[in-house]
């Protein structure tokens, strides 16, 4: 047996707990475990259900928002086709008006 | 020296009273009434108001691989404003002359010039483009047109291109326009 096999048998060598130590570690975990439950108020249980609270109203929030854009630029889109279609009928209207007035009718020659 | 101060001030008032009558007609924008009376009249409305910012959104709703809606995507490329009243009546000459001669005078105005008069007698059409156009730009587009059940009036503010119209013919019921014949 070596010098430091001896050294580590000597410190680690069985040792009988003073008296009185389980006593005292039971009594120390009951105290802990009366003492718990007052570190977290009642009043904090809500900040999480709050936290999700607030974060699903931020979503549908924005859900919201991009579904009315979305609305509003659909709008814009019909108005504008709409725009569209009446300048294109009125410009139809002036090019025909154009295209009569230099093309008279066949009847108006036939009859002179 | 106690009256330089004043000086720019009154240049820039100056510039201001200058400015303030031409600036509508310059850019292209005409100054349309409410037509209050005529939305009572009518049988039938159309009413656009598009500024740039409804024109850029109504473009991101504009699908760029549709030819139709690319075609669209060209024309409104270079407008800043789209406003169209058109009202359709149940009985001819419902609406008053002197609102629609209010409206041509505005188009006296310098810069307007127009392109096209219609005058049907035998249909009681009357039909006129003009175009805004300052130093070979075009600015603006406004056609009125009076028809004995309907009166119309677009304006088209911004670089209008009218072959860019004429590529949207036969699309989203817009009329097959005879500009090809006219050549």
């Amino acid at each position: 047996m070596t010098d430091l096999e001896k050294e580590l048998r000597a410190a680690l060598r069985p040792v009988e707990p003073e008296d009185g130590f389980a006593e005292r570690v039971r009594a120390r975990i009951d105290r802990e475990s009366r003492r718990a439950p007052r570190r977290t108020p009642p009043s904090l249980l809500w900040v999480p259900a709050a936290l999700a609270a607030s974060l699903l109203l931020g979503l549908v929030t924005v859900y919201e928002r991009e579904l009315a854009h979305e609305r509003q630029g659909l709008e814009a889109r019909r108005e504008l086709i709409e725009a569209l279609r009446v300048t294109g009928a009125k410009l139809d209207l002036a090019y025909r008006g154009v295209s009569d007035a230099s093309h008279p009718p066949k009847a108006a020659d036939t009859g002179a | 020296m106690s009256h330089s101060p004043r000086i720019p001030l009154l240049a820039l008032l100056a510039l201001a009273a200058l400015g303030a009558g031409p600036v509508r007609a310059a850019d292209g924008q005409l100054a349309l009434p409410d037509f209050a009376s005529l939305d009572a009249k009518a049988s039938q409305t159309v009413n656009v108001t598009l500024d740039a910012s409804l024109i850029g959104m109504a473009a991101r709703f504009l699908d760029p691989n549709k030819p139709e809606d690319a075609a669209v995507r060209k024309v409104i490329n270079g407008l800043q404003g789209i406003y169209v009243r058109s009202y359709t009546f149940d009985s001819d000459f419902a609406y008053p002359q002197a609102e629609v001669d209010r409206l041509r005078r505005q188009l006296t105005a310098p810069g307007w010039q127009r392109l096209v008069q219609v005058h049907d007698a035998r249909k009681h059409n009357d039909v006129d483009i003009y175009m805004c156009v300052e130093q070979t730009r075009v600015k603006g587009l406004a056609i009125i047109a009076s028809e004995p059940r309907e009166f119309t009036i677009v304006n088209l503010v911004g670089s209008v291109d009218l072959a860019q119209l004429h590529d949207l013919e036969g699309r989203f019921g817009i009329p097959k326009l005879q500009m090809q014949d006219q050549k």
